[in-house]
């Protein structure tokens, strides 16, 4: 089963899909975490402005008491000194919140303790000159003091809060240098990765395609395929048969179902099914030959009947096989054939074979009748009229002694008859036994056979030189001999036969006609004559049995002489050909086979 | 009877066949003692009968009933002091396979009945006068039927 694809991909596949699925869970998890960390940064930064909020707000309430002092110094009016009120309320709310701020940093906590301190000394310094300067307690001294104080208090809390801004800005540029670092790195990294992900996917997308291809094509070619066995099992009148050994499922095709006179799928095949359908006589063995494939693997050739629903019996030959499919499951697969016509056509075949063996007995038996009892009383005749005395013959009658001669002419007519005919069944019927021979050396034979006629005739036989060929050797000097006993038999008065034998070598190919062109060599042989010759109309019929052309009282004979010839030549896979111009001769060829 | 009278036996069971047989002996001349069987199983009781004398030449026809020609040419030859017994077939059947057969089985010589009297009579002198010591060991297929110019 070599046309089966193999889908081998589907197993890189699965590794492409494991890898792609690691890479984007890997990708994912780091945008997990640089979003975390961005989250965290941004968080920090809010932070850290928040501090600073909170600090320039100190600042600006410091300020702003300071602002609202000098003013109510310089003016006295008391409407000056309400933000320096307000002021104190707002150092302490944006100190809580600060401090919230700051409590998970020690150094800050300290810095803002200190800044506490200073805020604290400062509003104290802001009490002293509010105190130094009003007229009742004015002194300038303690006043221009504590105007200075306040004005170095102010310059450290300046400092104070810078220093703590410029530690806040030093922490989130820290972190943003961490974060900074972090996310340099990754996206070049994911970027790759991700490419090589999408790589692997499109290579997996590519490989999937390429065996949709492939399937969508193998699975034309099965289409095809099966319906052209299914084609097939119709016109051959065949049918095959599943059996899943291990699922215990059959299948049949649907010219099973047909060949067992149902439609397709007219019903569900079981394990006895079929031999449900088996005529009853032939029940066991079929059922012997489906246990024996199981064992032996194999099943010969089974002969048996099926009685169809309408009682017909069709004759069928089944074989079968198990075979292990690519999954390693057993199935048995059996083919069955309708051979009913070849079947009966055997039996007709054989019947003929049979009356064709009858007739050849009876053949035969004629032969033995002709041969013995045909002949014993013919013989008898002749004998008994050989018997009587010349002495008593010359004391008959006329009339009488002719009587006696036209019997003896007679009966010596029925034994040449009777000798042909069995020459003429013979040469079809005794043994052919084809030996390498010289047929110079037969033709010699036959004419020593004629010497008293050539000589009483004067005729002169020119001879070439005839191959040696592979042949029932008396029948080919039968054949030279009833040859030329022809031509010197129908030679012209007055004039010396002159026989010339002549051979070449033909190819089959060129006499179509008269040749079997399964063999390609002949050897043509030619017996020309200068006798009486025939018209060319008899060419035909001169080789047909009891066919004559003359008068038995101008040339006695059978008729069957030539047809001998001709049989002769048949047994040989050859062919034998006349041709005549009345007056001048006749020509007689004779293909061998080489 | 004189002792050395050639002694011939024929088996044939036509009787016309018989007479021919023995008129044709008896115009030859030659001093012969002829006995004749009527069939193949006559043939052998006479050979195996120790009171008859064996002839000197047999003259068989092939076809004969109970026993055939062929049967009893086979049983002859088989049989140790009937062997040497000089075996002229003398049939109406010119078959080959009747000569091949009967010259493989050991016979002398075929005849082919003839169909006139003076051609028995000649072929009778020919097989009755040749010297059998010297022809059966210049014994061959080509000599074996007997033709006669």
């Amino acid at each position: 089963m070599k046309w089966i694809p193999k889908f081998n991909s589907s197993n890189s596949l699965r590794v492409i899909f494991v890898i792609a699925v690691f890479i984007l869970l890997f990708l994912s998890s780091i945008a997990y975490k640089h979003n975390r960390d961005l989250n965290e940064s941004s968080k920090l930064l809010m932070h850290t402005y928040e501090i600073n909020l909170q600090l320039e707000r100190l600042m600006s309430a410091v300020k702003d008491a300071e602002t609202g002092q000098r003013g109510y110094i310089i003016t006295r009016n008391a409407r000056f000194l309400t933000p320096y009120i307000y002021s104190r309320e707002k150092v302490n709310t944006s100190f809580i919140t600060l401090k919230k701020l700051t409590a998970d940093n020690p150094v800050q906590q300290k810095n803002l303790q200190k800044l506490f301190k200073l805020i604290i000394q400062r509003f104290v310094s802001f009490e002293n000159c509010l105190k130094y300067s009003d007229p009742k307690t004015y002194d300038k001294r303690r006043l221009d003091n504590h105007m200075f104080g306040g004005r170095i208090l102010m310059e450290n809390i300046r400092f104070k809060v810078d220093e703590m801004n410029d530690l806040e800005r030093s922490y989130l540029n820290k972190r943003l240098k961490i974060y900074d670092a972090e996310i340099s790195l990754s996206p070049l990294f994911s970027i790759s990765l991700f490419l090589v992900a999408l790589s692997f996917i499109l290579l997996a997308y590519r490989q999937i395609s390429r065996d949709i291809k492939r399937l969508k094509m193998y699975n034309k070619k099965l289409l095809i395929s099966s319906g052209l066995i299914a084609e097939s099992e119709a016109i051959g009148k065949f049918s095959t048969w599943q059996w899943d050994l291990e699922s215990n499922k059959i299948d049949y095709s649907d010219n099973q179902y047909r060949l067992l006179g149902y439609e397709p799928n007219a019903f569900v095949p079981e394990k006895e099914t079929f031999l449900n359908f088996v005529h009853p006589d032939d029940k066991e063995t079929v059922a012997k030959a489906m246990e024996g494939i199981i064992s032996k693997k194999e099943l010969p050739f089974v002969y048996y009947k099926i009685l169809l629903q309408n009682r017909e019996v069709r004759y069928f030959k089944s074989t079968g096989k198990l075979l292990t499919d690519q999954q390693g499951s057993k199935i048995l697969l059996g083919i069955n054939f309708d051979i009913t016509d070849e079947h009966l056509l055997n039996i007709e075949l054989q019947e003929r074979n049979k009356e064709l063996e009858k007739s050849n007995k009876e053949l035969a038996s004629f032969n033995h009748v002709a041969s013995h009892d045909l002949q014993e009383p013919l013989r008898k005749i002749q004998t008994f009229i050989s018997r009587v005395p010349e002495a008593d013959k010359a004391v008959m009658s006329q009339s009488a002694r002719d009587y006696i001669s036209k019997i003896e002419v007679s009966a010596k007519r029925m034994r040449v008859l009777i000798d042909d005919l069995l020459l003429f069944s013979r040469t079809n019927t005794t043994k052919k036994e084809f030996i390498k021979s010289n047929l110079n050396e037969l033709l010699e034979n036959a004419e020593a056979e004629l010497t008293e006629i050539i000589d009483e005739k004067k005729a002169v036989i020119t001879t070439s030189k005839l191959p040696k060929l592979s042949v029932i050797p008396y029948q080919i000097e039968q054949l030279f001999i009833n040859l030329i006993g022809n031509s010197l038999k129908y030679s012209q008065p007055d004039v010396f036969p002159q026989i010339t034998i002549e051979s070449h070598k033909v190819l089959s190919a060129d006499y179509p006609d008269v040749l079997e062109q399964n063999i390609r060599k002949f050897h043509k042989i030619t017996f020309t004559d200068n006798g009486m010759g025939f018209d060319p109309q008899f060419k035909e019929t001169i080789f047909v049995l009891f066919q004559r052309l003359h008068s038995k009282t101008d040339y006695p004979g059978t008729g069957i002489g030539l047809a001998i010839c001709k049989k002769i030549v048949e047994n040989h896979k050859g062919h034998i050909l006349a041709d005549s111009t009345p007056g001048t001769g006749s020509t007689f060829t004779v293909f061998l086979p080489d | 009877m004189q002792k050395n009278a050639l002694s011939i036996l024929l088996a044939d069971d036509d009787e016309d066949d018989r007479l021919f047989f023995k008129d044709a002996f008896e115009e030859i001349k030659i001093q012969t003692k002829v006995d004749f069987v009527h069939d193949g199983m006559q043939l052998m009781d006479h050979l195996m009968n120790p009171d008859n004398k064996l002839p000197d030449i047999l003259f068989l026809d092939l076809n004969m009933p109970k026993k055939t020609g062929k049967e009893c040419l086979i049983e002859i030859k088989k049989t140790e002091h009937l062997k040497n017994i000089i075996i002229a077939i003398y049939s109406t059947s010119s078959s080959e396979e009747d000569i091949e057969d009967t010259f493989i089985q050991g016979a002398n010589i075929y005849i082919k009945k003839p169909s006139d009297f003076n051609t028995l009579k000649k072929i009778i002198n020919e097989v009755v006068t040749v010297n059998w010591h010297y022809h059966t060991s210049g014994l061959n297929r080509d000599n074996f039927l007997l033709r006669l110019k």
